[in-house]
């Protein structure tokens, strides 16, 4: 079909706007609409000339729990700062099925603590709040707590003004998340003692995870961005 | 705080809601709150109305809330309304749920095998029908006095279409029409909005408006 005809192309945007545009013609035109500028023009003037019609609807109130659940969605990690709790805190337990091969994994990182106890190895899978961290972290912590080792099980790719940020997780209900630190995306990450909360291992942390900040970190003190990865510390 | 607090304007004007959105833009989730507050009622009513399955309007109407964080930032103040902008996409999520659905066996069938029965009146059993909708639109607009233009036949097709995102057939079907004539009457309708209320702006602004 020739959208580059002005007659034809306006013609397909009253009947998009309008809502009778359907089936494959309306895939098809929403498809074309980012490449034809004069398109999308006719689309903007057909929408504001139909679409204050919808006025006239009566407003009916959603229900709360559809804010919230936009909430979660949008901000997990926020959601779980105002006292809410890690809803998706079961769902994530259950990865710990995998932690033989990441325990693997991790074999590498071992061998780079100073300490000599066996750590506790701590499975951070990607909680899917974003494609784009794929794969997953794994973690040891010193048997004393005082020390932190993660790093990648593959390297993640990230957007050059974004930074992962690993935080421990209370049991619901026991306050915020807290920063433990930065981490490197594409290797090992050592973090420094005096960062580590004392309560690390001494039933402090329910989960470790990881969120996407800005450069130098969440600027707020808790997690700003979507939660990519997320475990739980099992003692 | 779970949940919006703020009251909802009676109508959204949309000076108060350009800055919320631009706010949005720059992630204010304050701000999107308070956009969430005063124009989800609006959206709701219009996705229900369209898709009848409440639960899949709620998920919707998150899917709309989601989509216009993320895009708030491609809102462009200058071509267009907020509430324009959102109900757009509002009715877009709406109807394109429609079509997934047709996809699978209807349970509801608007198709009068059992013919008896007048098919089913849109959304207007439960909530004031596409024409009075129409006339309620008429009075707050200068789209009324367009809609005046409008044959009674082509005004009725236009409300079950626009506001019950009925499709030509469905609304061939609930007139008891040919279709091709439905596709004339919708077609008509829109070119005479469309002339007509060009006009009015160009009169308006003609006006300084």
């Amino acid at each position: 079909m020739d959208y580059g005809n002005p007659r034809l192309a306006d013609a397909l945007a009253a009947e998009y706007v309008a809502g009778t545009l359907r089936g494959p013609a309306r895939r098809r035109f929403e498809a074309l609409r980012p490449s034809h500028p004069a398109l999308e023009a006719a689309v903007q003037r057909w929408q504001a000339r139909l679409m204050p019609l919808a006025d006239a609807v009566t407003p009916v109130p959603p229900p709360p729990h559809v804010w919230r659940a936009i909430e979660q969605r949008l901000w997990p990690a926020a959601v779980t700062e105002r006292g809410r709790g890690w809803r998706s805190l079961a769902l994530w337990r259950g990865f710990s099925a995998v932690a033989g091969v990441a325990a693997l994994a991790l074999a590498l990182v071992v061998g780079q603590v100073p300490d000599p106890q066996a750590p506790v190895i701590v499975v951070l899978q990607g909680t899917g709040e974003d494609a784009a961290f794929g794969g997953g972290f794994v973690a040891g912590v010193a048997a004393d707590g005082r020390s932190l080792v993660a790093r990648p099980i593959q390297p993640v790719a990230m957007q050059a003004d974004r930074v992962l940020e690993l935080w421990s997780v209370p049991p619901e209900g026991q306050g915020p998340p807290r920063s433990l630190g930065l981490l490197k995306a594409d290797g090992v990450t050592v973090l420094p003692r005096d960062r580590l909360p004392p309560a690390l291992l001494a039933g402090g942390t329910a989960l470790l995870a990881v969120s996407v900040e800005p450069p130098g970190g969440s600027p707020t003190g808790v997690p700003t961005g979507p939660v990519v990865y997320a475990g739980p510390l099992t003692l | 705080m779970n949940h919006p607090t703020q009251t909802a304007p009676p109508s959204t004007e949309p000076s108060d809601l350009a800055p919320l959105l631009a706010r949005t833009a720059l992630g204010d989730r304050a701000a999107f709150q308070r956009l969430y507050a005063a124009s989800s009622g609006r959206l709701f009513a219009v996705i229900l109305r369209i898709q009848r399955d409440r639960g899949v309007c709620e998920e919707l109407l998150q899917d709309v809330y989601v989509a216009i964080w993320k895009a708030a930032g491609g809102f462009d103040a200058a071509r267009s309304q907020p509430m324009t902008w959102m109900t757009a996409i509002a009715r877009n999520r709406a109807i394109d749920s429609l079509r997934r659905a047709q996809a699978q066996p209807r349970t509801v069938s608007t198709t009068p095998l059992d013919d008896d029965q007048p098919p089913p009146e849109g959304a207007a059993d439960d909530g004031p029908g596409p024409a009075e909708l129409l006339d309620r639109a008429s009075h707050a607009r200068a789209l009324g006095a367009c809609m005046e233009r409008l044959s009674p036949s082509q005004r009725q097709s236009v409300a079950l279409a626009f506001f019950d995102g009925l499709s030509h057939a469905e609304v061939a079907d609930h007139l008891r029409q040919p279709l091709g004539t439905v596709k004339s009457w919708v077609r008509r309708a829109l070119q005479t909005l469309k002339s007509c209320l060009d006009h009015g702006a160009a009169q308006d602004r003609a006006e300084g408006i």
